[in-house]
């Protein structure tokens, strides 16, 4: 019987875990900065839980894990320069008064 | 005894914490310091794995530059402001998603568990993205400079206010 590599098998489930983590800090919290992190959290445990996943294949895993790396940096640069425009609008970072900001 | 699994359960132990920590700390700022640890955390599993030029790709693009603009940011601001939760319907949630995630894992991803990484070099690395996907490589450039732009003009909107 083939038996799974473990070291593969102990990072996939501790990213299911530090995924599901992100998706609780996501939903539990109503404040922007914290969502924000949470949704990093996330992306980290998808990281974690996909390139072991992808291991039949390591270059095509290696091109996959750098273009997502850069995408994922370029949008926490985008949303954090609107977190502080917002802030600086409303001096407030809930996401309750998001209707509220004037245009 | 195979060390690399006693150091991939270790590791797994302490992105736990860290992720708890970027999710529970009142501070925003001890937060995102975790979330620092936490990339570096990820980074580490990676090099165990065999993926060593992503490891060091997140450590210097994510964790060094990403994730320090967010720490920077948040301390120059100086938020203080008492959070909205409601951790009945995050539970639910992380279960939803850690039941949906599981079943992906062991449907689509069943034949990748059982094989071990295989290093790739950086030359590999770099001349595949350089020829088989050099098109991916102009956009992500070119999305990164605009990025950078976007970032900018917005950043200076709230100026004044």
């Amino acid at each position: 019987m083939t038996v799974a590599y473990p070291v593969n098998l102990a990072v996939v489930a501790f990213g299911i875990v530090v995924m599901a983590m992100g998706a609780y800090g996501l939903t539990y919290s109503r404040n922007l900065v914290r969502q924000l992190l949470s949704v990093e959290v996330a992306f980290n445990g998808l990281l974690m839980m996909l390139l072991p996943l992808l291991s039949m294949n390591t270059s095509s895993a290696t091109y996959f894990g750098v273009v997502v790396i850069s995408v994922v940096s370029a949008e926490i640069i985008v949303v954090v320069a609107v977190l502080v425009s917002y802030y600086r609008t409303s001096r407030s970072m809930s996401s309750d008064k998001l209707e509220e900001v004037p245009e | 005894m195979n060390w690399l699994f006693v150091w991939a359960l270790v590791m797994g132990f302490v992105s736990l914490i860290a992720a708890y920590y970027v999710v529970r700390a009142k501070d925003f700022v001890y937060a995102s310091s975790a979330l620092a640890v936490l990339g570096s955390i990820v980074a580490a599993d990676l090099a165990i794995l065999g993926f060593g030029i992503i490891s060091a790709f997140l450590v210097i693009v994510y964790v060094g530059a990403a994730v320090m603009f967010i720490i920077i940011t948040l301390s120059l601001l100086g938020l203080r402001e008492e959070e909205r939760r409601n951790s009945g319907r995050g539970v639910i949630v992380a279960l939803l998603v850690a039941a949906l995630w599981s079943g992906v894992a062991l449907s689509a991803g069943i034949y990748g568990l059982y094989v071990e990484p295989q290093p790739v070099s950086m030359t590999t690395t770099v001349g595949g993205l350089l020829s088989r996907y050099s098109l991916v490589v102009a956009l992500i450039v070119i999305a990164q400079a605009a990025t950078l732009v976007e970032a900018i003009s917005v950043a200076r909107r709230g100026r004044g206010n």
